[in-house]
């Protein structure tokens, strides 16, 4: 069996909302560059996975070739082999176009993992789309995974609950995070391995752009406006507080 | 009086001169047994030796006489302390008493006649038999009534044995000193032995009853004599051998590693990152774990059993011992100890502190962590976020809603200038991603530009990497140090004020072995030097109140510096200590990767804070961040006030401004 992680490498998703800003609206490049965070609950999966289904496990991402030493990161914590497909685009089509080349290339991929959303898009798409693509299911907010007889059985989580759901063949899940799939610390000794791994670089294509143009991007503007309420009587404090949050509609 | 006559009143005593020798075959053999043992360990790498702590290659012969031989930490406990000084002083002078007597037998050395034989033969001796007999007494009644610490979790067998068979010999020789005497004349200065003869020995039976305990008292110190090596007495020469051969540089030294074999296509073998099994530790550590006691002091200091957390230093090293004793060579250990326990380890130093043999229990237990994280990929899962924060962001700081240069808004701050700038004041990871915490980069900063010194910071923020080595990821520390190396080079930069006495750790214990050398002075120490210098001009009217200071691990116990930010302190407060200080501190909880950790049991830094306020002081001084941010913590268990402060901010509120002349 042969499962296939996708992984996106983003500019730091933790930066301050002080400190973040945009270059060609995009966050800038002095941002340090790292996986994804749900791309790292997909790989973490994925080990877990290989390790039960004794299966071999191929990180596939989109993106440039510098990012191919944050992407040795899921390497390190398990997977045999990586491939990049070299490419700049932000288009979600064109991403979900170049990702199936690479899936197409490696033929024989059972399963394809993604992170439930990318952390610097947030759109959440691209796993659905590439999933059209290949005509095969596709399930988001996956948090567990079972194999059995050629039967996959994954544990949707919503916000609301948890749904069950089996399908046969091919799939492509979106992988949400779980108390069970947060990322390993890759040992020493898979760091200096995953150096030794395989890389394959695939040329980008330019094909499937989705029907829309980029106006304009912008972030929210901080600005820190102070007022204090009067606290001599708390109860007093409180009424002129929840007013005030109720006409700023806060609340 | 005629002088003491050999073999008096005794029938082939001869035979006992002649089992000695047998008995020291044993001995010998025994220590042997010792030694094989011991020598399965690894051999360890040889550090190199500083002017300051001169040794003979690895060993260290002032330590071994200090606290080896003059047992000088054992009295920290005044109790334990003067009754092993009775047993050990005691045996040493009959040690040197018997060897008289077979040097008086052998070369007819005269030790039995006139002063001599009045006030060392029998005064002195019978003072040290008595002496030994109370150590002896001591100690079998506390093996009796025994103390958490010796109980749990598990007492060392072998003592009451051991302790019985010494008392007997000592009983046996006064019996048989007191049946000599009455059957002949009393002895000035034999006064136990006199004792004997005058009070319970009567003439009428004195010969017969001195035959048989000399034959006795003979036959028993030769069978104790060969048991002491296969006994816990063995300690006797372990313990000298331990404090001689270990650093006696304050700290645990961890010492870096080098994982350039893992780069090396021709490399044989790759060496184990840590430990999970006994054979994957040194010859020192060995010796470490054949050395200790089992006495319990490191599990009654640590913060974390003190605290109802899993961890027991003393569990540990008792751990290791029996895995020795049995050598269980390639057991893995790890699983016998909880991963809770071994990432509890604040690695404070107060365990090592309190040894009476030198044994180094955090470098034990750091070990296990480095291969829990190293080899494992196990960590805690907070630890495991700051470790990842580190590596992708080069802070540990996940999920900080603060900015690199927020610290300093509104402050105008230099920027380190190759060529120009004399320091590089470090400002550290805690101060730049911890609100609590900007305030004493601001101060340092004023109380610097108000002293006219020239400094500059890093126009991007660093950390040394000593989170990631404190929570075992040598490797991420190696690769942060060396970028930081690299930089100050290209940077030129030679010295360096620290803001966090982690960060003065890793500069001054680690960089250099990685080739980073650098003069760095701590915060405290240098406001201290301004201070003296007359460069501030502070408010000396002392009413910043009742301060007291809590020391922090990696500045007092790992660094020794205790007195320089105890007098920037009086400069404008009064000092009232804790009943823990010094190099007795309490650890605040943070160190060793526990910022990061979720504390089960009774938290560290409540327990601090709460012996900090009932010195009822105003202020709590601290010169740590992390101390800072730990206490800040702890405090608010107990008042809504916010009372600890970093040693800048107390200095820079009573700065003024020096009057231009």
């Amino acid at each position: 069996m042969h499962i296939a992680v996708l992984a996106k490498v983003v500019p730091d998703y933790e930066v301050p909302s002080m400190d973040f800003e945009l270059s060609n609206n995009r966050a800038h490049e002095r941002f340090s560059r790292m996986l994804g965070l749900y791309d790292e609950n997909a790989i973490e999966t994925g080990i877990q996975l290989k390790g039960k289904t004794s299966s071999s496990l191929t990180i596939i991402s989109y993106g440039l070739e510098s990012d191919i030493q944050f992407l040795r990161k899921g390497v390190a914590m398990g997977a045999d082999k990586l491939v990049l497909v070299k490419g700049t685009s932000d288009d979600a089509g064109i991403i979900a176009q170049n990702l199936k080349q690479a899936i197409d290339n490696l033929e024989d991929v059972d399963l394809i993992l993604a992170g439930q959303q990318s952390a610097d898009m947030d759109r959440g798409v691209v796993p659905g789309i590439l999933a059209q693509m290949l005509g095969t299911a596709f399930i988001p907010q996956v948090g567990y995974i079972d194999y059995k007889n050629g039967d996959w059985t994954v544990s949707q989580m919503t916000a609301t609950g948890q749904r069950e759901l089996e399908f046969q063949g091919p799939g492509v899940l979106s992988i949400t995070s779980i108390p069970e799939n947060v990322p390993r610390i890759p040992a020493v000794r898979a760091i200096f391995a995953a150096k030794k791994k395989p890389v394959i670089k695939l040329n980008g294509i330019e094909q499937g752009k989705m029907p829309l143009q980029e106006i304009s991007v912008e972030i929210p503007k901080i600005e820190s406006v102070c007022e204090f309420i009067d606290a001599q009587d708390p109860n007093e404090a409180v009424k002129s507080l929840l007013t005030r949050l109720s006409e700023e509609r806060y609340i | 009086m005629a002088a003491r006559i050999p073999y008096w009143n005794i029938n082939y005593g001869v035979i006992i001169d002649l089992l000695a020798i047998p008995v020291i075959l044993i001995f010998l053999y025994g220590l042997y047994l010792q030694w094989q043992g011991i020598k399965k360990g690894r051999l360890r790498v040889i550090p190199s030796i500083t002017s300051m702590f001169q040794g003979i290659g690895t060993f260290h012969p002032a330590a071994f006489f200090v606290k080896g031989i003059l047992n000088a930490k054992i009295y920290r406990r005044p109790a334990s302390g003067i009754a092993h000084g009775c047993l050990f002083w005691g045996m040493v002078t009959l040690f040197v008493g018997t060897n008289l007597v077979i040097l008086n037998i052998v070369f007819g050395l005269p030790v039995f006649n006139g002063a001599f034989n009045r006030w060392f033969m029998a005064f002195l001796l019978d003072l040290a038999g008595l002496l030994v007999l109370i150590g002896v007494v001591f100690f079998l009644l506390r093996r009796l009534f025994m103390p958490e610490r010796l109980k749990m979790p598990e007492a060392r067998k072998g003592f009451v044995l051991v302790g019985s068979l010494l008392g007997f010999v000592i009983i046996t020789g006064f019996v048989m000193e007191g049946a000599r005497l009455s059957a002949g004349n009393l002895e000035t200065g034999a006064f136990v032995g006199n004792f004997f003869a005058s009070s319970i020995i009567g003439k009428a039976n004195a010969l017969q009853i001195h035959t048989m305990t000399w034959w006795v008292h003979g036959l028993l110190a030769l069978f104790f004599i060969a048991y002491i090596p296969f006994s816990p007495l063995v300690h006797i020469i372990l313990a000298p051998v331990n404090c001689g051969f270990a650093d006696p540089s304050p700290g645990v030294k961890m010492g870096v590693m080098d994982f350039s074999a893992f780069d090396d296509e021709d490399a044989e073998e790759l060496p184990a990152l840590g430990a999970d099994k006994l054979s994957d530790f040194t010859r020192k550590r060995f010796l470490d774990f054949s050395s200790c006691l089992w006495c319990g002091r490191c599990q009654e200091v640590c913060p974390a059993h003190n605290t109802e957390k899993p961890l027991s230093p003393k569990g540990v090293i008792v751990t290791m011992a029996q895995k020795l004793n049995n050598t269980e060579m390639d057991e893995t250990v790890i699983d016998s100890m909880s991963m809770e326990a071994i990432f509890n380890c604040t690695t404070c130093a107060a365990c090592m502190e309190v040894c009476p043999v030198s044994i180094n229990q955090p470098k034990t237990i750091m070990r296990f962590r480095q291969n829990l994280v190293m080899e494992q990929g196990q960590i805690p899962e907070l630890m495991g976020k700051a470790v990842s924060s580190l590596e992708q962001r080069s802070h540990p700081f996940f999920g900080t809603p603060s900015g690199a240069a927020e610290w300093r808004k509104d402050l105008e701050v230099p920027v380190f200038e190759p060529g120009k700038t004399q320091y590089l004041l470090w400002i550290g990871c805690s101060i730049t991603y911890e609100q609590r915490a900007w305030n004493i980069g601001r101060a340092m900063v004023n109380i610097l530009q108000k002293a006219n010194v020239s400094f500059g910071i890093l126009e991007d923020s660093r950390c040394t990497g000593d989170p990631a080595k404190q929570m075992g990821n040598e490797f991420l520390f190696a690769e942060i140090a060396q970028q930081n190396i690299e930089d100050f080079s290209s940077l030129g930069i030679q010295k360096i004020i620290t803001m966090c006495p982690h960060c003065y750790n890793s500069f001054t214990r680690h960089y250099p072995k990685l080739g980073g050398e650098y003069e760095v002075i701590p915060h405290a120490a240098f406001i201290k030097m301004l201070i003296d210098e007359g460069k501030l001009n502070l408010d000396t009217k002392k009413t910043g109140g009742r301060i007291t200071y809590h020391d922090p691990c990696y500045l007092g116990r790992r660094n020794g510096l205790y007195e320089d930010p105890r007098k920037v302190i009086s400069c404008v407060g009064n000092l009232v200590e804790m009943s823990r200080n010094k190099n007795e501190s309490f650890c605040c909880g943070g160190g060793g990767g526990n910022y990061w950790a979720e504390e089960t049991g009774t938290r560290i830094n409540q327990e601090r804070a709460r012996e900090a306020l009932d010195t009822n002081a105003d202020t709590i001084a601290v010169a740590c961040p992390f101390c800072l941010l730990m206490l800040t913590d702890g405090v608010k268990k107990y008042t809504e006030d916010t009372r600890a402060f970093d040693i800048a901010e107390i200095v820079d509120k009573f700065l003024k401004d020096i009057p231009e002349t």
